[in-house]
């Protein structure tokens, strides 16, 4: 395989391949009638999966630097090129992104009815946008991408999504573009900063990065201002209020890809550019403390709200923000075996909460209703629909065998040193997670069967199967063989923690930071 | 090329587009007073209008392509770059009002073709101001601006709010144009001189007496109550909404582009020296510009009104541009003129086709489902309102990141910070507009039967719009230009002391 993508010269057109490809599919979609739009946008997608695969071969997993990095010019005057590049973090986001955007379309096959070509369109840019995101290496262009990608989830909570789409459009939107201006703001700040230090008027990622310690007494502005950003994308308790309304009133499609993807922005956010740039402010212990503790009550938080919900899907949403909240703790535990883990929970929560929302999705297509208690005993109408569930919401319990368990398991296992008291506090949130999933799945497909409208219910269909199969692989492979994925992480992982441990305040000089 | 302003023929060439445009305007008017009656009438004076323009940019094209500059001190006019561009964005706002009137006025019923030669004696009173190095032809270029854009104003005769912003305009006006004639008065008081660079050299080094302060005081109220700059806006609002809606478009851009040029050059070349004084009230006047011009925006209920006080708050980031008054602040004003001049005259001409018959306004919920049956009006105005916010992939965002980094640069933390905020603000009325059109079901089926673009005004918005886009994406040629424009203003001034 190796040689064969070595031939080709795979990887000096790749990534450019996977941002240009689905703007080139817009076309396709736009120009055709308005059936034969979802099948465009599938085939579009597909492809872009399969060129996506080759990194797996490609990509060197004994590298912990970036690779495959590429730059064009851009704006040369202000130092800005198009400069695009991965590493072990950015490797598996771009690869959930990549799997989850055909079953996404596939889901949407036959619920969007209306307008089919704009919803495939946006889906596509969409898809450009994110890839964007997780591979950009210039902060103006990561903003770029960072602001773009609102837009067709925008209009697609607006036009395709429930009865309160207009509000939760315009919530997420507004939340989310607070949040990134001010960091637009850093990012000049910081590009000028580095550019009186250095002489070079530059927006590269690793030309900020090295010199990021010339920064000074600005670090902790410049850091407040990116770790806003992030966390309203995350979310973090108490940033969080966007996120129930946009998951509910988003369609299906839209829900799937704002838990699976959207939501990782933030905490890629926070590992590649918030913590690495400011070591020393992000580790302060003012810093760690409200992080830590913010993480903590997110996980709790989320939970116990998750558990009164009486809409499934509201549940689902609200547990998000409960496992985010692993991932933050894994982030701020700093140990090369937490933020693996953080990094595992990315991945398991972007496979497990995608595959539940896209069975909300389903069983509401029947019956209308995401109402817990308009179900009960339709285990025995819709037997293959429930068992898909239980294991999904098992994997998302953190079920030992399954994926959520692996990095759940790291990240408390990673944590523990650090900050013993928060992990055991952190240790709740599963028990409590293990709580509401299996009242909900009580409630919903065992119990009895009391709702004579749940007698017609019709069980999955071929399609269906066919959208969730590669996930429930998914969940398997990675709950019992996560060592491949692990291995191509560690290395920068293991630069990430090196380099946010070189720039660790030193207790003994914590007053004489300012000054430097 | 340098041209010797001190003769005859010197000053002639140097003011070859004002006087190119001046002399067609008289032109179009003796065309006019044979042929007034009918509406092929009205058409024919403003495609003669529009070769104006062309004559106008090629007189400039000119000048700018030779590179000319002044032999010795410029008097009178400058012959720089920074005029050239200023005078260059100027043709393409009149251009485009004069392209977005030409239907309007048919179906308007306003035939009188008098409002064309007025577009463009507007104009050259505008390219006066913005190249005047002397305060008495700055207030000359002002003077033939305002008056032709008063009576312009008020053309609708037949509509009661058409005149009274027309008399709004007029008196709030003359008002204005007492302050910048006191503060000039004062400040050839204190220095014995009305000419820029030399006032610059008066100044420099030296203590500022009370009366040259007091006259630059005056001046900054003029220039306010011209860009309409809170707290000197109460007018723009009636008026904006009053005026025939090209006219409006013309306002808020040609209005704008040469008053803020005149501003960074009477700041820039005049007053270097006291840029202690001028920059916390360029400050104040730019914070609240952005905070009052954006919250008020939010609850208005016609898009005409909504777009008057975003034009307000659109003076605010202008203004903070200003503040630095380095070349990267000189450069970043241009930008943003052109960027906000391309996005408003695309904006208020689908509001002119919007309007329809009788000029109706439109308020938020007439837009609804305008998606479904007018996709590409829909998608259009998308972009503009997209662009006016600032989102990343068109020219605003490329004006606005241009303002930041000339803020920054300079060790500004607060504006940009209110500026990024007032933003996200701003998103609370330009969103619901693209909200309206695609996310909202229409209240009947045939209820944007008659919107319809007329060809040229179609062209004109397309060209915008297209421009908006690939400038957002291409800023490369657009910023180049601007950094270059900028490069005499600033050599010929005494450098701003950095902080």
């Amino acid at each position: 395989m190796s040689n064969f993508l070595a031939s080709v010269a795979f990887n000096q057109w790749i990534l450019h391949a996977l941002v240009l490809l689905p703007l080139v599919g817009v076309v396709p979609v736009l120009l055709g009638d308005d059936r034969s739009a979802r099948r465009t946008a599938l085939v579009v997608s597909l492809i872009e999966l399969v060129l996506s695969l080759g990194l797996w071969w490609s990509f060197d997993p004994v590298e912990g630097g970036m690779q495959l990095v590429s730059s064009a010019p851009w704006i040369p005057a202000w130092g800005i090129s198009y400069r695009v590049g991965i590493d072990g973090i950015s490797l598996f986001m771009v690869l959930l992104t990549t799997v989850m955007m055909p079953l996404s379309i596939l889901a949407s096959w036959s619920s969007i009815t209306r307008r089919e070509r704009a919803f495939y369109a946006l889906m596509l840019t969409l898809l450009t946008g994110l890839i964007g995101v997780f591979i950009a290496l210039d902060l103006f262009v990561f903003y770029v991408f960072f602001e773009i990608m609102l837009i067709p989830m925008y209009f697609i909570i607006g036009i395709w999504g429930g009865a309160n789409r207009l509000y939760a459009a315009i919530k997420f939107f507004i939340y989310t573009m607070a949040g990134s201006l001010l960091m637009l703001v850093a990012i000049v700040v910081m590009a000028w900063k580095v550019a009186g230090a250095t002489g070079t008027l530059s927006f590269s990622y690793e030309h900020l990065l090295a010199n990021a310690g010339t920064l000074g007494s600005a670090a902790p502005w410049l850091f407040a201002a990116f770790a806003l950003a992030f966390a309203i994308k995350v979310p973090i308790f108490p940033l969080h209020t966007w996120l129930p309304d946009a998951h509910v009133e988003a369609p299906t499609a839209g829900s799937v890809l704002l838990a699976a993807i959207m939501l990782k922005i933030g905490t890629y956010g926070f590992l590649r550019f918030a913590v690495p740039f400011f070591p020393q402010v992000a580790l302060s212990p003012e810093v760690t403390h409200l992080m830590v503790l913010l993480a903590v009550i997110g996980v709790i938080y989320g939970a116990l709200v998750a558990m009164v919900q009486p809409d499934i899907k509201k549940l689902v949403a609200y547990s998000s923000v409960s496992h985010l909240g692993f991932v933050m703790l894994g982030i701020w535990g700093v140990s090369v075996i937490s933020v693996q883990g953080a990094l595992m929970v990315m991945i398991s929560h972007g496979i497990s909460t995608g595959a539940l929302f896209l069975l909300i999705g389903m069983i509401y297509e029947r019956r209308h209703t995401r109402m817990i208690e308009d179900y009960g005993g339709i285990a025995r109408v819709v037997p293959i629909f429930s068992l898909i569930l239980t294991v999904v919401a098992l994997s998302s319990i953190g079920l030992p065998g399954l994926n959520g368990f692996v990095g759940e398991f790291l990240v408390l296992l990673g944590s523990f040193p650090a900050y013993p008291w928060a992990t055991g506090l952190a240790t709740t949130g599963v028990i409590f997670a293990a709580a509401y999933l299996l009242w909900a799945l009580q409630r919903m497909i065992f119990n009895r069967l009391d709702n004579p409208e749940n007698e017609s219910l019709t069980d999955l269909t071929r399609r269906e199967l066919v959208v969730l199969l590669p996930l429930i692989v998914g969940i398997v492979w990675l709950g019992l063989f996560p060592g491949p994925v692990l291995r191509r992480m560690e290395p920068a992982t293991q630069r990430f923690v090196e380099t946010v441990q070189a720039g660790r305040p030193n207790p003994m000089q914590l007053s004489g930071q300012g000054s430097r | 090329m340098q041209l010797d302003l001190g003769t005859p023929m010197g000053v002639t060439l140097g003011l070859l587009p004002e006087i190119l445009v001046c002399a067609w305007a008289l032109i179009v008017l003796l065309v006019a007073s044979w042929r007034h009656e009918t509406a092929a009438d009205s058409r024919l004076a403003g495609w003669l209008s529009f070769v104006g323009v062309a004559l106008g940019g090629a007189g400039l094209a000119w000048l700018w392509i030779n590179n000319t500059t002044p032999l010795g001190l410029a008097q009178m006019v400058t012959l720089d770059p920074f005029r050239y561009a200023a005078a260059a964005l100027i043709l393409v706002a009149t251009g485009g009002a004069i392209l977005l009137s030409l239907g309007y006025l048919e179906r308007e019923l306003l035939l009188a073709p008098e409002y064309y030669p007025l577009m463009l004696l507007a104009a050259s009173g505008m390219m006066f101001l913005a190249g005047a190095e002397d305060l008495i032809v700055l207030f000359l270029g002002l003077e033939v601006m305002s008056v032709a854009v008063y009576v312009l104003a008020g053309y609708n005769r037949a509509n009661a709010s058409s005149s009274e912003a027309a008399l709004k305009y007029f008196l709030i006006g003359a008002f204005a144009s007492g302050f910048l004639l006191y503060g000039i008065a004062l400040v050839y008081g204190a220095t014995g001189t009305t000419n820029l660079s030399l006032i610059g050299a008066q100044l420099a080094g030296g203590q500022l007496s009370l009366m040259a302060a007091l006259g630059l005081g005056l001046l900054l109220i003029g220039f306010g109550f011209k860009v309409a700059a809170v707290p000197f806006h109460m007018w723009a609002p009636d008026v904006y909404d009053g005026a025939p809606t090209p006219v409006t478009a013309f306002m808020a851009t040609g209005v704008k582009i040469a008053a803020f040029a005149a501003l960074v050059r009477v700041l820039v070349e005049g007053f270097p020296a006291a840029h202690g004084l001028w920059q916390p009230v360029i400050a104040g006047l730019a914070i609240a510009s952005m905070i009052v011009g954006n919250l008020v925006a939010l609850a208005q209920p016609t898009i005409k009104r909504m777009l008057a006080y975003s034009s307000i708050a659109h003076a605010g980031y202008l203004l903070a541009a200003v503040w630095p008054g380095t070349r990267l602040g000189s450069g970043a004003v241009l930008l943003y003129l052109a960027a906000y001049g391309l996005t408003t005259l695309a904006s208020f001409g689908f509001l002119a086709a919007l309007g329809r018959h009788g000029e109706r306004s439109v308020t938020y919920d007439d837009l609804a489902g305008l998606a479904v049956t007018r996709p590409w009006i829909a998608a259009g105005l998308s972009i503009c309102m997209l662009s006016l916010l600032g989102f990343p992939g068109t020219f605003g965002f490329i004006g606005k990141w241009y303002i930041l980094s000339a803020l920054i640069a300079e060790g500004q933390i607060i504006l940009p910070v209110v500026l990024v905020i007032t933003s996200v603000i701003s998103a609370g009325y330009y969103l619901p507009v693209i909200m309206a059109m695609y996310m909202k079901s229409p209240a009947s089926e045939d209820v944007h039967q008659g919107v319809r673009l007329y060809p040229a005004a179609a062209g004109a918005i397309a060209l915008s719009v297209v421009a908006v886009l690939v400038f957002g994406f291409w800023p490369r040629g657009a910023l180049e230009a601007s950094v270059h424009s900028t490069g005499t203003l600033s050599q010929m001034s005494v450098p701003v002391a950095r902080k």
